[in-house]
């Protein structure tokens, strides 16, 4: 084991792929030059050369375009979309085409793409570079969503993502690359669409995703403080949704709360949420309780980014309503 | 062009006016149920540039195909199928007259004006990069020539010098919206300057013309010397779909003014001058009416997809075992 950061895991990821198979190819602004945002493909450009490694300019649309066309002629590109918010420009090709072409193709045509991103809030950069939209691309049949939340998860499930043959968005999250964790020396696949317990619990489950899932586990060990057992839950793969391990753990604790930080309305959270009441209908203590951020443009200053997105405290004040109805 | 070369763009151009019409009469019996695009006027770019393309090469197209794809060699059964849903078709039914594929015969087209350009950088990227012996066409109308897809597509292949054909088919019209008034300079070639491009404009009506500029500009782009965009200059005889209201936003003096220039009607000409005997010509159009009436009969028995075909390649099953444990 190694303790690394979630930025690095990532880069190890990709080193590890383009290695394996000289197919792999990143393109994206800026993942050559600079080495991607938040250097998690520094090195690469001087290591594996512009066949590997594409800096593009700023067209998004193009880049996804491009990772289409190439995947059709046998590459597995890894399409970098700088911030989720640029996606916007990209939605065409990644909705229109590449959720589309393999079922047009009556299966003849794969299209092994990684749509990599990454969203939310954290770093103060206001409302179109801070978003939380991946509940768009799981309304969409025909792709993957994968929101890793430590560096073990990220680069096991990114090289998953790379092999795997379906288009997968996968989104990473900008307050998350500089935490560290521990990360096997041996090389190691997380399978797509598992849930992983974070936390084992017996009070409450507790299912967050992405950056979440930190505050979740902060909130949980002090809760246990205060005598709550929360149990936490990361799907890990948004779609497709692991229910059974989530299913396991409400049967076990009789209560859930969801935590994400995309606003509640029209979200995945509302699936999860769904997908509990059906499946542990009688053994829930009380209905499934969200915690979500508040619906409406991400603010600009630290102090109110803070207020409209789940924290630590407001999952404990939320848990804690759950629990004993206060 | 020699005589007997020019006769056989003449046949191809045929075929793709015959079926087009065979559509035509399909769609009046509800045979086909979307909005049908027709194709007639614009043969000789279909015939010009697509029909020269080995199998092995991509053809990207539009939300008006079909003419691209008989052109190219899509076989004609695949393709009436497809647009009437049934599982024949070259996506079993499943994406009707304006998006289907075609992974054997390299043919790929789409509902979304513009939405092919991007995806064209990709394919020329790969085959570059695999040193590939294939190019890459690109059919896109005036009308993507306004989107921002485009821009970018353009740019992306001017800067890593891709080999791709990008061929813009102006019929005059998008839907509704006259180039003269909705396209901001005269000539959408001339687009192709800002991008270091050369401004490539032909006569879209003259199939000798379209298919020698296609000829040479391939042969360019094979030697590493692309990307290309070229401006063939059209006209839609038909409406946008069958039955818009025509009378909205041209008349009929300008849809005759056009039908003149009718690829076909010139060609013919040329061929009858050059001594072609206008009886033979007759039979090959005999020869082609009673081959697509055969084909329609056929295709009228083939089979509709069933619920599991339209789901079944949604998602390739995952390849690392163990996830998406769905109850």
């Amino acid at each position: 084991m190694s303790v690394i950061t979630y930025g690095e895991a990532i880069r190890q990821a990709y080193r590890e792929e383009m290695l394996r198979d000289k197919n792999v190819c990143l393109m994206g602004e800026d993942v050559g030059r600079w080495g991607s945002l938040y250097r998690s493909s520094k090195g690469l450009l001087e290591e594996f050369g512009p066949e590997q490694v594409k800096d593009t300019p700023i067209s998004e649309a193009a880049i996804a375009g491009c990772a289409v066309g190439c995947a059709a002629l046998g590459m597995r590109p890894i399409a970098e979309i700088m911030y989720i918010d640029f996606i916007t420009i990209a939605m065409d090709v990644m909705v229109n085409h590449a959720a589309k072409w393999p079922q047009l193709s009556n299966g003849k045509l794969k299209l092994p793409i990684v749509f990599k991103t990454q969203g939310g809030a954290g770093r103060r950069n206001s409302s179109q570079h801070s978003q939380s939209l991946e509940n768009w691309f799981v309304n969409v049949p025909g792709l993957i969503v994968v929101m890793p939340a430590t560096p073990y998860d990220v680069k096991g499930l990114l090289k998953s993502a790379i092999r795997d043959d379906n288009p997968v968005v996968f989104i990473e999250h900008k307050a998350l690359y500089f935490e560290k964790g521990e990360v096997p020396d041996e090389e190691y696949l997380i399978p797509l669409g598992k849930a992983e317990v974070k936390r084992a619990g017996t009070d409450v489950t507790i299912i967050a995703t992405s950056w979440m899932v930190l505050f979740a586990l902060k909130a949980a060990a002090q809760l246990q403080q205060e005598g709550i057992s929360c149990e936490v839950v990361d799907p890990r793969t948004l779609w497709p949704l692991d229910k059974q391990t989530l299913v396991q753990s409400v049967k076990k604790t009789g209560l859930c709360l969801v935590v994400t930080e995309a606003p509640e309305e029209g979200g995945w959270s509302g699936e999860a949420s769904s997908v509990i009441h059906e499946h542990c209908f009688s053994t829930l203590k009380k209905p499934v309780k969200r915690h979500c951020s508040i619906r409406t443009g991400i603010p600009y200053g630290p102090v109110l980014e803070r207020q409209i997105v789940p924290g630590d405290e407001s999952i404990m004040k939320a848990v804690r309503e759950l629990v004993k109805g206060v | 062009m020699n005589t007997e070369s020019l006769q056989k763009l003449y046949t191809e151009m045929l075929l793709v006016r015959r079926f087009d019409e065979l559509c035509l009469s399909l769609k009046t019996r509800d045979q086909i149920y979307s909005g049908y695009h027709p194709y007639e006027g614009q043969e000789a770019v279909a015939v010009g540039f697509c029909g020269l393309l080995n199998k092995q090469d991509i053809l990207l197209s539009t939300h008006r195909p079909h003419g691209h794809a008989v052109a190219k060699g899509v076989p004609v059964e695949s393709v009436l199928t497809e647009m009437m849903g049934r599982q024949t078709g070259c996506s079993g039914g499943l994406g009707g007259g304006m998006q289907y594929l075609d992974i054997e015969h390299n043919f790929y087209c789409g509902s979304i004006v513009g939405s092919n350009l991007p995806i064209a950088t990709g394919f020329g990227m790969a085959i570059k990069q695999q040193k590939l012996d294939r190019v890459c066409m690109c059919m896109f109308g005036d009308g993507a020539s306004n989107t921002g897809a485009f821009h970018e597509a353009l740019n992306l292949a001017a800067i890593w010098k891709l080999p791709i054909l990008f061929v813009c088919e102006n019929n005059q019209y998008a839907e509704a919206m006259p180039a003269r008034e909705f396209v901001s300079c005269e000539r959408i070639s001339m687009r192709a300057r800002g991008y270091g491009l050369e401004e490539i404009t032909v006569d879209g009506n003259d199939v000798e013309a379209t298919r020698r500029v296609a000829t040479d500009l391939l042969a360019r782009i094979r030697k590493g010397e692309g990307p290309f965009l070229v401006e063939a200059l059209t006209y839609r005889l038909r409406g946008h779909y069958v039955g818009d209201p025509e009378a909205t936003y041209r008349t009929r003096e300008e849809v005759d003014a056009w039908r003149a220039k009718d690829p076909l009607l010139r060609t013919r000409t040329t061929l009858l001058n050059d001594g072609v005997d206008a009886s033979g010509l007759e039979a090959l159009d005999q020869n082609i009416k009673a081959k697509l009436t055969a084909l329609e009969a056929w295709a009228l028995e083939q089979p509709f997809p069933t619920l599991e075909q339209s789901i079944d390649h949604v998602t390739i099953p995952l390849t690392q075992q163990g996830g998406c444990a769905c109850l």
